[in-house]
């Protein structure tokens, strides 16, 4: 916890930080930002607790939290707090016309993580704001980011250890055709984001992604399934479910 | 005169409002007299309000404190010693409630009268439910004009959230209820039927035949599923009881592709637990044997799988009929295998095979030699685009479980070729092979994508003699059948029921259910919200099961049409078990022979070597766990 003395990083102090905290902030900045009631689910702890916590963030000037949107209070990482977890994102409030989207992914991140076989196996979420950090200054190119990888370290105690996994939630009808174009631009994508573009998708090589892993609203659903059905072969590697509950912001708005 | 008169009615109205008052505060005095019976009655009333509960769950609930009543009574008895006392019981509780409430002791006077209060508050509660529910569905109650419509759609959110916790809670869906019967979720709602907790079917229900009726993503697969998973761990808790015999579930997944590959694996893990030994899965890694229908029938067979006109086509039909006749019935015996049978369309060997056999059929093969390669062509093309799915070996009862897959979305016409030829197969099987001895529930996923040249109702009609049930499923109503007489057919013949999911036009099946008879109350407005006591009753035939609540049912939501009710059910899903059965091992157990998908022609093509790593493994437990399974 950071200390209540007033002795802030902005003052030169470096404040004490449990590892509860440590884990908290790096799950912030990975997804941008966090409502107070979803980060009180990674803290594990209750929803008034989550919020004394992030008040000692914001006094170690670590953190910004506002309701920005519906539902509880976001909270995010300023240039300190990043600092701190050693992240070079730019340091930004999460954009309002994203904000649906980021509780959608926070969503799934935390359902995958409850479950037995994520925690059995270690696995690693590279969200998209890592990918896009990678990206560095060719953000811009057309490469579509999804919106996290999910790496399964080999050896771990499960059928698909070695793999990596793109993430997509889709809270909104895209175009069938777009839809199908991002689904194979995934599954066709042999090297890294951010890795020279002739090494993007080079024949021979294996696909980087072993599947995509679409998360949908019922809005959505149905184009993401009808794009599966598109992209041939390849869809036996798209795995489509519905979004877990309460990933819809709160009051319904997106 | 006048003075007299206005004073006479002010003294009228001044009498009517104190004898109202008078009667006000008899009931509040009746009402805190009563005060623990109130509570309880407001108690129950508030739960079946929240919960969407039906009056008769609170009496079911006073029903049920009978025991504690008695063992009350018995009690003061056995202290008393008095049948006078034991008569007063209720009187002395009451004033023994007071006493201790007043003393401050307020847990122990809500003990002393509880067994008289619980049941009469919960009767008082239920009546006065009733009651409201009565002026509500009459529109003789609210205060607005508008207030009915608003209380039932409030109902249903309250019901349906309660079956959602219902099927929530672990272990209160069980598959089978104690009593045998297959439970489809919990009760959201009924109209015409008993309301229990549960919907459970009897196992003979699902022994006749079925139609189910949802679009995508409505949670049909989900529903399928736990009727199939139900019917064979029914059925095979009888045949192990000796009650009935050995259960086979046929189902003809007609969509295809990559979903119905992902379903049947699904299929397979949840049938699995419900006992199936084995599941086979054809044409992926099961075959069946088409040469083993009967001469007759497999002439017959053939010639339907072939698409041919009407009008002057038909000539050309009767043509192929003879020739296939002759190839099949040939003295030397039915051809064996696809090889064998192409062979024979050969105007040289059908000369040959004939030489020493009848005149007439020696007339028949030189007028028809002519058609004998277009035909052979025909039959060819047929066969290179069915795969060697139905080239054997194998037969129905090598599994208990077969799920086919015919891609109805990509080849449709190969998909109608082979739902015949599997229909044919089954009921060959149900009438002659060692089907007699086994309990059949053939389930048709997708109908509309085989409809037109799978006339399924005639099935309909002679499976009953034959102890198979059909059990026939579409997104909509016109996918039940190419004519609407034929729809009417299919529907009417479901002896079993109806499940209505959310459809956009349920009206034709929704008029199958029938209606009843509802009051309608029209109310003079005085003002608002002041409504006059005058107005006008009257009865009139609504719906039992109604469009608009049908066509707004949400995922996993749905109505159960039977004899004339309507059940409205949430239904509960089944989680398959976490081990998913790879391709190899499977082919290794399950009947037929097994070869990798890629090698039959007619199913989408494998993977080509620039598509990627080989199928991933199933993470399908894992994402089942985080997110629920797949909707159908």
């Amino acid at each position: 916890m950071p200390t209540r003395t007033g002795r802030t990083a902005a003052a030169g102090v470096t404040p004490h930080l449990a590892e509860r905290d440590i884990a908290g902030m790096l799950f912030t900045a990975d997804m941008y930002g966090v409502q107070l009631d979803q980060l009180a689910g990674v803290l594990g702890v209750g929803e008034p607790r989550a919020r004394a916590i992030t008040a000692g963030w914001r006094r170690a000037r670590y953190a910004e939290s506002a309701r920005i949107g519906p539902g509880p209070a976001w909270v995010w990482l300023t240039r300190p707090g990043l600092a701190a977890c050693g992240l070079r994102f730019p340091a930004t409030p999460p954009a309002l016309s994203r904000l649906a989207h980021l509780r959608a992914v926070t969503s799934v991140r935390l359902a995958l993580e409850a479950t037995a076989s994520y925690r059995a196996a270690g696995a690693f979420w590279r969200s998209e704001r890592r990918l896009r950090a990678r990206m560095g200054g060719r953000v811009g190119l057309p490469d579509h980011l999804p919106d996290a990888e999910i790496h399964w370290p080999d050896g771990a105690p499960v059928g698909w250890a070695g793999e990596c996994w793109a993430v997509e939630a889709e809270l909104t009808r895209k175009t069938l055709a777009r839809t199908a174009a991002i689904m194979r631009e995934i599954l066709t994508r042999t090297g890294d984001y951010g890795c020279p573009a002739a090494q993007a998708r080079e024949p021979g090589r294996p696909p980087r992604h072993a599947r995509v892993l679409y998360l949908c609203s019922p809005a959505a659903r149905p184009v993401v399934t009808r794009a599966r059905a598109q992209v041939g072969a390849l869809a036996e590697r798209v795995e489509i479910r519905d979004l877990p509950p309460g990933a819809a912001l709160p009051g319904g708005a997106r | 005169m006048i003075r007299r008169y206005l004073g006479l009615a002010v003294l009228l109205t001044g009498l009517r409002l104190l004898g109202r008052l008078i009667l006000l505060l008899a009931g509040l005095a009746a009402v805190l007299a009563a005060a623990p019976v109130s509570m309880v009655a407001v108690a129950a009333l508030v739960a079946a309000w929240l919960a969407g509960w039906p009056p008769a769950r609170l009496y079911r609930a006073a029903l049920w404190c009978l025991p504690m009543v008695a063992v009350w009574l018995a009690a003061t008895a056995a202290a008393a010693r008095s049948w006078p006392r034991v008569a007063a019981a209720p009187y002395l509780a009451w004033l023994a409630m007071w006493h201790q409430a007043a003393a401050g002791s307020v847990a122990l006077a809500a003990v002393t009268i509880a067994p008289v209060a619980v049941p009469l508050g919960l009767v008082a509660g239920g009546l006065a439910w009733s009651r409201r529910i009565y002026a509500m569905q009459t529109g003789a109650g609210g205060l607005s004009l508008t207030a009915p419509v608003a209380f039932d759609r409030r109902q249903w959110r309250h019901q349906v959230r309660a079956a959602r916790a219902r099927i929530a809670a672990p272990g209160a869906v069980p598959l089978l209820s104690r009593r045998g019967a297959v439970v489809a979720g919990a009760v959201i709602r009924t109209v015409g039927h008993r309301s229990p907790a549960l919907a459970a079917l009897p196992y003979q229900r699902l022994r006749s035949h079925q139609v189910v009726i949802g679009t995508t993503g409505t949670g049909k697969t989900t529903l399928l599923l736990r009727l199939w998973a139900g019917f064979l761990a029914r059925g095979l808790q009888r045949h192990a009881a000796g009650e009935g015999q050995r259960p086979l579930l046929v189902v003809l997944d007609c969509k295809g592709g990559a979903d119905s590959r992902r379903v049947a694996d699904r299929a397979r893990r949840v049938l699995r637990e419900a006992g199936a030994r084995s599941t086979a899965i054809w044409p992926d890694e099961a075959t069946l044997s088409l040469w083993a229908l009967p001469p007759q029938q497999l002439t017959t067979t053939l010639v339907d799988m072939i698409e041919h006109g009407s009008g002057g086509a038909a000539y050309y039909t009767d043509v192929m009929e003879a020739v296939v006749a002759l190839a099949v019935g040939a003295p030397a015996g039915p051809p064996a295998s696809t090889a064998e049978f192409l062979a024979r369309l050969d105007a040289g060997w059908l000369t040959a095979a004939y030489a020493a056999g009848r005149a007439g059929d020696a007339a028949l093969l030189r007028s028809a030699a002519g058609h004998i390669g277009d035909i052979a062509l025909r039959f060819r093309t047929l066969f290179r685009r069915l795969g060697g799915g139905l080239d054997g070996p194998g037969g129905f009862g090598d599994a208990d479980v077969w799920y086919c897959i015919l891609e109805g979305t990509s080849e449709i016409a190969v998909a109608e070729a082979q739902a015949r030829a599997l229909v044919d197969l089954l009921a060959s099987f149900a009438a002659h092979g060692r089907g007699q001895d086994r309990d059949i529930l053939l389930a048709v996923d997708e109908f509309s994508a085989v409809s037109r040249r799978l006339p399924i109702w005639q099935l309909y009609e002679r499976a009953r003699s034959l102890g198979l049930a059909v059990q026939v499923s579409a997104q909509s109503w016109p996918g039940l059948a190419a004519r609407e007489d034929e729809r009417y057919r299919i529907a009417s013949t479901a002896d079993g029921g109806i499940w209505l999911l959310r459809t956009p036009h349920p009206e034709p099946v929704t008029g199958l259910a029938g209606s009843r008879p509802v009051a309608d109350t029209s109310r003079r407005l005085r003002r608002v919200p002041v409504w006059s006591r005058q107005g006008m009753s009257r009865m009139r035939l609504a719906p039992v099961a109604d469009p608009a609540l049908i066509r707004s049912l949400g995922v996993g939501q749905a109505a159960y049409i039977y004899r004339g009710g309507v059940t409205f059910v949430q239904v509960k899903r089944l989680i398959a078990a976490p081990a998913a059965v790879t391709g190899a091992r499977a082919a290794d157990r399950t009947p037929g022979a097994a070869r990798p998908a890629a090698a039959m022609a007619g199913q989408p093509a494998g993977r080509g070597a620039g598509d990627g790593p080989a199928r991933p493994p199933d993470a399908g437990p894992l994402l089942d766990e985080a997110f629920g399974g797949e909707h159908g």
